[in-house]
């Protein structure tokens, strides 16, 4: 049957095929007859359009402010690197990297006082680390939505860092992530550019974690950069020092 | 309503978004934009995203998904006849359909979930409110319309369409028997239709 030439019957098939009521092989047949009339496309068009209008009268409802820092942490990663203005902070009070180190100051702090409100995941990590002996520092770098995303320990015997991937993140392959000390004044200083492993061993000094409140990870071309950070920050946290 | 001006508004904003992509433009400024776009639309499309999936944690894992969506094909905005927030609609209800299949495809339970949302607004034939303070004309007539149905036909006819649910899902979902089903979304989509002819 030519349903062109039945309107009421052509409509009454388009507003089930948008709805999506309309399945199976009666929704095939439809879809091959709008495909060879434009009379047949158009009243599904119409229709599609005329129920697309549910999704604006569905009541608001304020969602968490997470969300954006979400959207945002994403969409800043992908800025071009040629943009250098990019660096300049959007409120130019305060770098970001000295509230962290002033955050860190002040979590160790807590932390010695009444020791340290992570999740329950992290204090576990935390614990099983602090208990040994050899490691002193330990910091847990999380991302705006405080879910564990880099746990970093470090040896003073061997004067080694180890960071170890908790989340899933993973860089794009043409970027890298570099990690940051933030001593309480200075700019940030650079102890080492991760490869794209789940562990990673970097040298350092323990002079750097004395000295380091807090540490950062920032998202940046492949192979890091020479000099202060230029991407955004993915990670951060307060150095803890671990009770011998 | 919407009106001519606030679609204007959201248009520029979807322009400035896609103009990253120029020569010259400036990425910063997109990123203002998208920010703007947000404070304008978040709510009205998180409640959409909210109203599919029935979760607000996943609502949320959707509404970022369709800004970053929305981030990256605002240049095809102008492709599109559709007013603004109804593109940017059909966005989140895709998104949060492919949210569930995801959902669906990895645990069987999450339809429990869902049901206890659902048979909320049947049982107490609450009209689920509708809300047209953002709404396009097109929004405003189709409201016009589903508001001279009676609350379970129209709660029956937006759930298929908003949650893409076949009669025998719906009758599933909502514990109602299949006929029972099938002849409120007929004698709906008729009325509709009905009506609807009259603003075309």
């Amino acid at each position: 049957m030519e349903i062109s030439r039945h309107p009421e019957l052509l409509d009454r098939i388009a507003a089930a095929y948008a709805l999506g009521t309309l399945r199976g092989r009666a929704r095939r047949r439809f879809e091959s007859m709008a495909r060879q009339s434009a009379t047949v496309r158009a009243a599904a068009l119409l229709w599609q359009e005329r129920l697309a209008a549910l999704t604006e009268l569905q009541p608001g409802e304020t969602p968490d402010p997470n969300v954006w820092k979400r959207i945002e942490n994403v969409i800043a990663a992908q800025r071009p690197q040629t943009a250098a203005p990019a660096r300049a902070p959007a409120s130019p009070a305060l770098p970001w990297w000295r509230g962290a180190a002033l955050a860190g100051a002040l979590a160790t702090i807590a932390a010695v006082a009444v020791g340290i409100d992570l999740n329950a995941r992290n204090r576990q990590l935390a614990t099983q680390l602090a208990g040994q002996p050899v490691i002193e520092y330990v910091a847990v770098l999380s991302d705006e939505r405080s879910s564990a995303s880099m746990l970093v320990t470090f040896d003073p015997r061997r004067n080694t860092l180890t960071l170890k991937r908790v989340g899933g993140f993973q860089e794009a392959a043409d970027k890298s992530l570099q990690l940051w000390a933030l001593p309480a004044s200075g700019g940030p200083r650079s102890l080492g550019v991760l490869d794209g492993g789940p562990v990673v061993k970097l040298a350092a000094q323990e002079n750097d974690m004395k000295q380091a409140p807090a540490l950062a990870i920032t998202l940046e071309p492949r192979g890091g950069v020479t000099g202060g950070p230029t991407g955004p920050v993915l990670f951060k946290g307060a150095v803890i020092q671990a009770p011998v | 309503m919407n009106t001519p001006a606030q679609d204007n508004t959201l248009v520029a904003l979807l322009d400035r978004i896609a103009a990253r992509h120029e020569p010259g433009a400036s990425h910063l400024q997109s990123e203002a934009a998208l920010r703007e776009l947000y404070d304008l639309t978040s709510s009205r499309l998180f409640g959409l995203a909210l109203r599919v999936v029935g979760n607000r944690e996943w609502a949320e894992d959707v509404l970022q998904e369709a800004y970053l969506n929305i981030w990256r094909i605002a240049g095809d905005y102008r492709l599109t006849l559709s007013p603004p927030m109804a593109w940017m609609g059909v966005i989140v209800r895709s998104r949060a359909l492919d949210f569930l299949r995801r959902r669906h495809s990895d645990r069987a339970d999450v339809r429990v979930e869902l049901d206890e949302a659902l048979s909320d607004t049947i049982a107490g034939d609450g009209a689920n409110p509708m809300d047209t303070s953002a709404a396009s004309e097109q929004a405003w007539a189709l409201h016009e319309c589903l508001r001279k149905l009676e609350a379970r036909q129209r709660e029956v006819v937006s759930l298929a369409y908003l949650r893409d649910l076949s009669h025998s899902e719906l009758a599933e979902q909502l514990k109602l028997p299949l006929g029972t089903v099938k002849s409120w979304i007929r004698r709906g989509l008729d009325q509709l239709r009905g009506c609807m002819a009259r603003f075309a």
